[in-house]
C-alpha cells in the first residue's frame, strides 16, 4: 500500500468513525431512551426485508447521482445543483411517461429516461456554457439555477400537473405496467437496481478507459497542463457539467420507475447533497460509489426508522452528514499523511482567477 | 393608491430587506478579501437567526438575543474555518458541511425544544426605532428612511466601521495582503492562516447579525428563513468589487427586487413559487450581467 493511499483510507476511517460517533451523541442528546434508538438506528434497518429492500433501493439514485457529481469534481467543475436535477428530471420522467401512448413498456422507460437525462443535462450544461463562455462561477449558478427549477418544479407539481383525484401535492402516478418490476417484496427494490450497478461499472470504463475520460481527468488535474497538451479544456468545462446534470436527472428518472411512481412536491429532499457526500467518500472512484452509497443508505435509513420508533427528528442525519462533510476532504489530520486530493484542493474567491 | 406614497413603500420596505443582507455581504468580503469564496454564508445566517431569537425570548433581551445570535455563528464559523485550514479540507465542501449543519441543527432543536418543524412564534420586546419620532414625520423621505428599527441603522454603521477595519486598521491589511500576497505576509512573519481563520470567525459574526435582523423584526423562527441570502450576498461582494459602501448598493438593489415582489405578489395574484423565485433570478442575471461587463471591460482595455 502506498503511502497516498494510506493517507486517504486514515482519513476516510477517521470520516466514517466521527460519523458513527456523532449518530451515537445525537441520539443520546435527543431521545428519551438512548439503548432504544441505538438499536432502531443501527440494527433495525437490516432486521427485516421490508426495511432491508427498501435501503438498497435507495442507493440507485444515490450511486446515479454520485457518479454526476465525481465526473463533474473529476474536471475541477463543481455541480452544486443536483436537487434541482433530479428534481426536474424526475417531472419530466413522469410527464413522458404519462403522455406516451401505452406499448412497449422498454420504449416508455427509455424514452422517459433519455427525456429526464436531457433536462438535468441542459440544467447542468447551462452552467458548464456561462462558466466556459463567460466565467461564471459554476459553483454558484448551478445552486442558484437548481433553486430557480426546484421552484418552477414546486409550481408545476402543484398547480397544471397536480393530480386532480388528490389530496396531496403530486402528479398522477405512472401505470402500473410501466414501473420496473419488483425484485424483493414488500420492499420497493426494483430491477433498477441492476441500472444502478450496470451504470457504475460503465462510469468506470469511460473515466479509466476512454479518451474522454482521460481528457476530463487531465484537465481536472491541471487545465493549463491540458491546454498545452492541445485538449480543448473549455469543452471539459461544458461537457462534465452536462453530463453532471444528465445523471442527475436520471437518477430522478430512476427514483420514478423504481420506487415512486409519481413525483410530489419536495420529491428530492436532499438526495443532491448526499450523492455529493456519497462521491466524496468514493473519491470520485465510480466503483467505490456502491459502498459509499450503501454507507449512506444505511445511515439515511437509520434516521428515518429512528423518526418512526421514537421522537427524535429524521434531520440528525444531516447533521451526521455535516460531519462526513466538514472532514472527508481533510488533508492534514493529525495522525494521517497529508495528501492533496486531486482536483479538490481549489481555493479560489468569485471574481478571481482559477 | 398615489404613486408616491407606493414608491415610498417598496423603498422603505428595500431599506428594510436590505439589512441582512448588508451583514451577510460584509461578512463574506472579509472572507473574499483573504482569497476564499465562502459559501457557507447562508447557514450561518440560519445559525443566528435561531439562537438569536430563541436567547431574546429566553432573556427578553433583543441585545442578548443578538450578542448570541453572532457569537452562536461565530462558533459554527470557527469550526468551519478550522477544518478547511487546519485540517487542509477543502473550503466548498465544508462550507457545504456548515450549511446542512445549521439546517439540519435548526430543525432537530426546533423540534425538540418547540415541539415542530415550522413557524415558531415568540414573545419578546419591541425593536426600537430611534429616528421614527421627528425625523419619521418628514413627508415620504420620513417613513421610507427613519422608520426603521435600530438593527437597520446599526447595519449601515457596520458598512462603515467595515471599511474603516478594511482600508486603516492592521487587522484590515494584513487580511487584504493575505488575499493578494500570502507570501509575502507569511515572509514578513506572519501567519496568512491566522488571518484567514480570522476573516472566517469575522463572517460567522456579521452573518449572525444577518440572521437575527431576520428573525427578531418578525418575532419569529421561520425553517430556512435565510431563503438564499447567503448566495444573493456573495453575488453583491461580487458586484461591489469588495468595496463596503458599493457592496451596500449592490444589497439594495437586491432588496428593491424582493420589495417589488412582494408589493407585487399583493397586485397580480402571482404563485408564491415565483416571487420565491425572484431573488435568486435577480442574482443568477446580476452574475451574469457583472461577467458580461467584467469581459466588456477587458476588450476595451
Amino acid at each position: 500500500m502506498s503511502k497516498a493511499s494510506r493517507g486517504r483510507g486514515g482519513v476516510l476511517l477517521f470520516t466514517i468513525a466521527a460519523a458513527l460517533a456523532s449518530a451515537c451523541l445525537l441520539l443520546y442528546l435527543f431521545s428519551d431512551s438512548f439503548a432504544d434508538s441505538l438499536f432502531l438506528f443501527f440494527v433495525a434497518p437490516l432486521t427485516n426485508r421490508y426495511y432491508l429492500g427498501n435501503l438498497v433501493s435507495s442507493m440507485v439514485p444515490l450511486i446515479v447521482a454520485g457518479m454526476g457529481v465525481a465526473f463533474a469534481f473529476e474536471s475541477r467543475n463543481f455541480n452544486l445543483g443536483g436537487e434541482g436535477q433530479i428534481y426536474g428530471g424526475a417531472l419530466v420522467a413522469t410527464l413522458v411517461a404519462l403522455n406516451l401512448p401505452e406499448g412497449s413498456t422498454f420504449v416508455v422507460q427509455l424514452l422517459s429516461c433519455s427525456a429526464a437525462a436531457a433536462a438535468g443535462g441542459l440544467i447542468g450544461g447551462l452552467s458548464g456554457t456561462l462558466k466556459r463562455r463567460l466565467g461564471v462561477d459554476e459553483l454558484i449558478s448551478s445552486f442558484l439555477i437548481s433553486s430557480l427549477a426546484v421552484l418552477l418544479v414546486d409550481f408545476l407539481v402543484t398547480g397544471p400537473f397536480q393530480d386532480p383525484a388528490s389530496n396531496f401535492q403530486t402528479t398522477r402516478a405512472i401505470a402500473a405496467s410501466a414501473a420496473f418490476p419488483k425484485i424483493f417484496p414488500p420492499s420497493s427494490l426494483s430491477t433498477g437496481l441492476i441500472i444502478g450497478l450496470l451504470a457504475s461499472l460503465a462510469g468506470k470504463a469511460v473515466m479509466d478507459r476512454t479518451r474522454f475520460g482521460f481528457e476530463l481527468r487531465l484537465c481536472g488535474a491541471n487545465r493549463e497542463f491540458a491546454r498545452y497538451a492541445g485538449i480543448d479544456s473549455g469543452i471539459y468545462t461544458l461537457l462534465p457539467m452536462a453530463l453532471s446534470g444528465a445523471l442527475h436527472g436520471l437518477a430522478g428518472a430512476l427514483m420514478v420507475f423504481g420506487s415512486y411512481y409519481k413525483v410530489m412536491r419536495g420529491f428530492s429532499s436532499g438526495i443532491g447533497w448526499s450523492a455529493i457526500a456519497v462521491s466524496l467518500i468514493a473519491r470520485n472512484n465510480p466503483l467505490a460509489l456502491i459502498p459509499a452509497a450503501a454507507f449512506y443508505a444505511y445511515l439515511d435509513s437509520g434516521s428515518k426508522s429512528v423518526m418512526l420508533g421514537s421522537d427524535v427528528s429524521s434531520e440528525i442525519v444531516a447533521i451526521v452528514q455535516a460531519v462526513i462533510f466538514l472532514l472527508i476532504t481533510a488533508t492534514a489530520l493529525p495522525f494521517a499523511e497529508r495528501l492533496k486530493m486531486a482536483g479538490l484542493t481549489r481555493v479560489s474567491s468569485i471574481g478571481g482567477k482559477r | 393608491m398615489n404613486w408616491a406614497g407606493t414608491t415610498g413603500t417598496i423603498a422603505g420596505n428595500a431599506i428594510a430587506a436590505m439589512t441582512p443582507l448588508i451583514f451577510a455581504a460584509l461578512g463574506g468580503l472579509f472572507t473574499e478579501l483573504t482569497g476564499m469564496l465562502n459559501i457557507a454564508l447562508e447557514g450561518l445566517i440560519l445559525i443566528g437567526a435561531f439562537f438569536g431569537i430563541v436567547a431574546a425570548s429566553m432573556t427578553q433581551s433583543l441585545f442578548a438575543g443578538l450578542v448570541a445570535g453572532s457569537l452562536a455563528a461565530a462558533v459554527l464559523a470557527w469550526a468551519y474555518g478550522s477544518a478547511t485550514i487546519r485540517l487542509k479540507a477543502n473550503i466548498f465542501v465544508t462550507g457545504l458541511a456548515a450549511n446542512i449543519f445549521a439546517s439540519g441543527l435548526t430543525v432537530v432543536l426546533s423540534r425538540q425544544w418547540f415541539g415542530t418543524k415550522s413557524v415558531v412564534a415568540f414573545k419578546i420586546p419591541e425593536l426600537a426605532r430611534p429616528f421614527a419620532g421627528l425625523l419619521g414625520s418628514i413627508p415620504f423621505f420620513g417613513p421610507a428612511l427613519f422608520s426603521h428599527t435600530v438593527l437597520v441603522y446599526l447595519s449601515w454603521f457596520f458598512v462603515i466601521a467595515a471599511a474603516v477595519i478594511i482600508r486603516r486598521t492592521p487587522l484590515g491589511m494584513k487580511i487584504r495582503a493575505t488575499g493578494a500576497n500570502a507570501e509575502a505576509v507569511a515572509a514578513s512573519g506572519f501567519r496568512p492562516d491566522a488571518y484567514r481563520l480570522i476573516a472566517i470567525v469575522l463572517s460567522g459574526f456579521f452573518c449572525g447579525m444577518a440572521g437575527v435582523s431576520l428573525s427578531l423584526p418578525l418575532a419569529a423562527y421561520v425553517p430556512n428563513m435565510s431563503a438564499g441570502r447567503g448566495w444573493i450576498a456573495l453575488v453583491a461582494i461580487y458586484l461591489g468589487a469588495k468595496s463596503p459602501g458599493k457592496i451596500a448598493l449592490a444589497c439594495f438593489i437586491f432588496a428593491l427586487a424582493e420589495s417589488y415582489s412582494n408589493y407585487a405578489q399583493g397586485l397580480f395574484r402571482i404563485p408564491a413559487e415565483f416571487i420565491l423565485m425572484i431573488p435568486y433570478a435577480a442574482t443568477l442575471i446580476a452574475l451574469v450581467a457583472g461577467s458580461l461587463a467584467k469581459r466588456a471591460g477587458k476588450a476595451k482595455g
